[in-house]
Parts: structure tokens; sequence; C-alpha cells
């Protein structure tokens, strides 16, 4: 930041290194930004590529002739419409448990005083450091016998419970906002529920948005836990249904394959560019856990 | 009411201040009392979550560990069975223990560094610096599964991209996830090529250092590469040192990469420790699902992961609180 300020007193003998140097930047920024969108290019390139194209040998970049169609038969082809539903289903509920639970639990750990609560904070933050596979063995086990094996519940009920994440995310947001907002409404004699419904919410829209976000994409994304507590293919959400079809896709489908892998991305790709923003400050805060 | 306004009230008896001065605290007790309940009922769902997911999940596979187990007849009592059959009489535990250790010793520090390297890089506020962090970050915002399904074709040696390029460099092909030499190095090509979230968490630490710093060491005759090692790494230490815990614990529980890309082969060059627990406990359909095992090896992944983690903070920490108070 302090290096692209260029002040006009700059004599010409630094000039044009800071040219040099400048240009050097953009090439190379250029050049990996090139190579990160290759595979995504390529993979368009797959979904546009009619069936002949698909097994040429030697492949080219480019297909020969557009066949969009693929859009429409490669996903009819995969029953992705069913998995797309499950899916929206498993991650607008999870997502809505995310951000009740860690706002709810995150205004209790930061603005109500009662004996405990650095203790269970630290408590909370720290759990965030036991592997998740500690838990995987035991909790389908508990699904098998509470017969909620193969139901969306053991996908969702996790997040109602205020992961500790989002509970951190939370409390930090909480944590910056002045104590005389709470105070002087507790002398007017609302209650914590009170402010917590009237006052934080409204304010804490930031911080709320960003968790919906970020579990969104924890949902949208999860492969491990589908694997292991559904059972019946009709109940697939999209990251095990895609990945369970890989398995039996012969080279020939590959164009129809990547055409549904590209819609499974669009939804998170659509948000990124709706609220980029919060999706750039729920990671920056994220770096503040140590302090 | 406050407490000079009951010493102002005219005292007829001796015994009256004093209980007016109780009321007081009794009051305040109350609303202590009631603070702490609804404190607690606040709380209410991460205490149930804790009991729910963590603590009940350890405590139940502690026991199950020293069990034999497969999920359909009672739990039988074996001891220290399964640890003594892990450490001396399965081969494939000890060559899953050297994956998992290969794969964490390369994996994190090379993704650690692109992101670190990629976030320098990015920290400018040139023309478009936007739509290159927006670039180097997407590949995060994809979902993991669409992500490796593609980079599986991207491998495939006949029809892949990988190969693709290397014909058209006339270099010679690869079998990439094919061939015991390469596939765990194509594995980390795939994390390589998604370390924007890390490079965005590092970035903003970057711009929480003052560039007052900068400018002075500047004027002092500080160099680049000197300012960089002095002033940028000790102050965003704390968010290094943070990740690469973060980062130690991710990769010790790598599962999708393998999973969907190599199903541990060839041979068992990627079967990290993660992806046989999940073998032994969920997918061995031929013999039944020995879930005390798996539950053992759980137990053995969770003991190293903990010590490493305890490990780094107590490495580094008297570092960086140094660095904080001079």
């Amino acid at each position: 930041m302090t290096t692209t300020t260029t002040p006009r007193s700059v004599p010409v003998s630094q000039r044009v290194p800071r040219l040099v140097s400048r240009i050097a930047w953009y090439l190379l920024c250029i050049l990996l930004a090139v190579s990160m969108l290759l595979p995504l290019v390529w993979m368009i390139s797959i979904a546009l590529k009619t069936n002949s194209d698909i097994n040429q040998i030697p492949p080219t970049f480019f297909p020969h002739e557009f066949d969009w169609a693929n859009f429409v038969n490669g996903p009819a082809d995969i029953h992705f419409y069913r998995l797309l539903l499950n899916t929206v289903i498993v991650t607008v509920l999870s997502t809505f448990g995310a951000v009740a639970s860690s706002m709810v639990v995150g205004y209790g750990i930061s603005r109500i005083e009662f004996p405990g609560r650095r203790f269970w904070f630290a408590t909370i933050t720290g759990s965030m450091f036991v592997p998740g596979i500690v838990g995987l063995i035991p909790l389908q086990r508990l699904y098998i016998d509470t017969g909620l094996i193969d139901t969306y519940v053991p996908l969702i009920l996790p997040a109602f419970f205020g992961s500790p994440i989002f509970v951190f995310l939370a409390r930090q947001y909480y944590q910056s906002i002045p104590r005389y907002l709470d105070e002087s409404a507790l002398i007017d004699g609302a209650g914590h529920w009170a402010i917590f419904t009237r006052i934080m919410i409204p304010i804490t829209k930031p911080v709320w948005i960003t968790v919906a976000i970020m579990s969104f994409q924890l949902a949208w994304n999860d492969y491990l836990n589908p694997l292991v507590y559904l059972q019946s293919s009709s109940k697939f959400t999209l990251s095990l249904g895609m990945a369970t079809l890989l398995g039996d896709q012969t080279g020939s489908e590959y164009n129809y394959y990547m055409a549904a892998n590209l819609l499974f991305m669009l939804p998170p790709l659509i948000l990124f560019f709706l609220a980029q923003r919060y999706f750039m400050e729920g990671l920056g805060s994220l770096g503040t856990i140590s302090k | 009411m406050s407490r000079t306004e009951i010493d102002a009230i005219p005292v007829p008896t001796v015994r009256a201040p004093q209980e007016a001065k109780r009321a007081l605290p009794v009051r305040r007790n109350q609303q202590r009392r009631k603070n702490a309940l609804l404190g607690y009922l606040f709380i209410l769902p991460a205490i149930i979550g804790l009991g729910l997911f963590v603590v009940y999940p350890m405590v139940t596979s502690l026991y199950h560990s020293f069990t034999e187990w497969n999920g359909l007849t009672p739990a039988r009592w074996i001891g220290l069975d399964n640890y003594t059959e892990m450490f001396t009489n399965d081969p494939k535990f000890w060559s899953s223990v050297g994956v998992t250790l290969l794969w964490v010793v390369m994996s994190v520090p090379i993704t650690m560094i692109t992101a670190l390297g990629l976030a320098v890089l990015v920290d400018r506020s040139l023309k478009g610096v936007k739509v290159f962090r927006t670039i180097f970050y997407l590949p995060v915002v994809l979902p993991a599964i669409a992500v490796l399904t593609l980079w599986k074709y991207i491998y495939d040696p006949t029809y892949g991209l990988a190969n693709e390029l290397l014909r058209d460099l006339h270099l010679p092909t690869s079998l990439w996830l094919g061939s015991t030499h390469t596939a765990l190095a194509s594995i980390m090509i795939v994390g390589v090529w998604s370390v924007g979230g890390t490079m965005i968490i590092f970035l903003a630490g970057l711009q929480a250092v003052p560039s007052e710093l900068h400018e002075a060491a500047r004027v002092d005759g500080a160099g680049a590469v000197r300012r960089f090692f002095s002033i940028t790494l000790p102050m965003i230490g704390p968010i290094l040192l943070l990740q690469l815990v973060l980062q130690l614990n991710a990769a010790f529980q790598t599962f999708n990469q393998v999973a969907i890309l190599t199903k541990g082969g060839p041979g068992t060059s990627t079967d990290l420790l993660m992806y046989k627990i999940y073998n032994d406990g969920f997918a061995n359909f031929i013999a039944s699902p020995q879930l005390g095992y798996a539950t053992a090896e759980v137990w053995v992944l969770f003991v190293i992961v903990m010590l490493v983690t305890l490990l780094m903070l107590r490495l580094t920490r008297g570092r960086f609180s140094a660095g904080e108070e001079s």
C-alpha cells in the first residue's frame, strides 16, 4: 500500500525501476490468474462438447461445436434436480439454525454478566480444535438407535446448537458494540431478550450475514456427513450424489457430467458475487481468534 | 434506590439502617441471580451442543476403542487388544501413518507459504488488484466435490487437461493419480490451487500492520526483504500461528481429496489414516464393520492431532508474546 502512492517529488532515477516493478507485478498476477482459471475454462469447454467430441484422441482444448443441450440433458440424466432440492432443504435449514443459535449464544456470552461465562467461552472456542472425526462413529450409532439415520436430521441438527466458529465470530462482533446501548435500554426496563431482538439483531447484520454465508457453504459443500448418515440415493445431496455418479460415469459422458457439475457450482458462485464483502470480512475476522 | 439515598434517610432506631443497607445487596443478588439464569439460558444451545457433539462422542468412543464391536451385536470388552493389534499386527496402519505424516509435513508448509506469497502479492493498491484477489479466491467458493471431480478428470492420462498441456509443451506426460510416485503430489496441487481462503486471512493480517512502521524502517534504510522479516512477519505472527494449527488439524483429517481422487491408491500411496478409519468403520462390506477397531484408530489420530497442536502452541508461544512486549 505504501509503495504505490506516487508523490510528485519522486526523482526520475526512481521512476523507471518503479515502472519496471509494476509491469513485473502485473505480468506475475496475470500469469497466476490464468493458471488459476484454466481448469475452470477447460471445464466449461468440456461441458459444451458434443458426445463425439468428448472422446476424440488427442483431445482439443475448445469444442468443435457448442452443444448447449448438455445443460438440459446432463442434469436430467442424473436426477440433478432432486439432488438440488435435497441440498437446498438441508442448506436452508442448517443455515437458519446456525444463524439463530450463534447469535443467541454470542449475545449471552458477550452481553450478559454471569458467573462462568469466561469458562464457557474458552470451552466453546477450545472445542473448535477437537477433530470432527471423533464424533462420527458414536453419532452414527446414536442416529441408528434413534431411527434418525437416513433422514436429514443428522445433517441439520448440529447447526442449531451453536457451532464454535460462528459463536466466536458473533461474540467478537458483539464485543465491538458500545456498552451504553444496552445499559440505557436496561435502565429503561427492557429485558435482555428485548435488547437482543430489538437492538442487537438489526445492528449485527454484517456478522449474521457472514455466518449465514459461511454455514451455507459448509452445508452446500459437506460430503463426509451425508456419506455417513444418508443411505437411500433418493435422499442424497449434490455433493454425495455427484461423487457417487463419478464412480459410475464412463468416459463417454463427461460432457453431461461437467454440465451438471457447473450447475452445482453456480449457487455458491452467485452468492459470492452478490455478497463478496461478507465472504472477505468473515475470513478476515477469523484471523483474530488468537487475540 | 442508590446508596446515598438510603444513607440520607433519617435514622429512627439503631437496627433500621442495617436492614436498609442489607436490602440493597439482596436486590443486587437477585439481579445477579436473574442474570446468571438468563446467561445460561442464552448459551444453553452451545452447552447442549458441547455435550451432545463433543463430550458424549468422546466418552463413548473412548470406551468402544477397548471393545470388539461390529455394530450388530453388543460390544465386548477386550482391553488393549485393538491397540496392540494396530501397533504390532496391522502393516496397513503403519503405512497409513507414514503417508499421513508425509502429507501433513509437505502440504501444510506448501499451502501456508503459497498463501502468504499470494497475500503479499495482492497487498497493494494498484489498479485491478481486487480482480486478482477475487480470481485467487474463486476456487474456494466452489463446492469441494465439484472441484475434486473436475480435477479427477483433469488428471485423466488420456483425456485430461494436465497431460494435454504437457503434450502441447512437448514435455513427457505423467500418470498423475495413477502412479505411486505422483499421486500424493497430484493431490497437493489441488490444495495449492485452492489456497485463496488462507490468502484472504493473511491479507487481512497484512493490512492491519500499521504503515508507519514500514515508513520508519524505510527511512532507517531497511530494504523490502528486511522489512518483511523484521516487521511484517512478527506483526502477523499470531495469525500465522493460528492458521498453522488449524491447517495441521485439517491436514490430519484430510478425507475428501483421497475419497474422490484416489480411494487410497494406487497401492497404499495415498491411504491417509482418516480414509483408513472410514474404510474400517463404515465401508468394509466384505467383513462386518470393525467399529471398535476404527474408534481405536480414531483415538490414535486424535491424540496425534492434540499433541501436534499443543506442541505448536508451546514452541511458538514464547516467541510471539516476547515480540508483543517489546
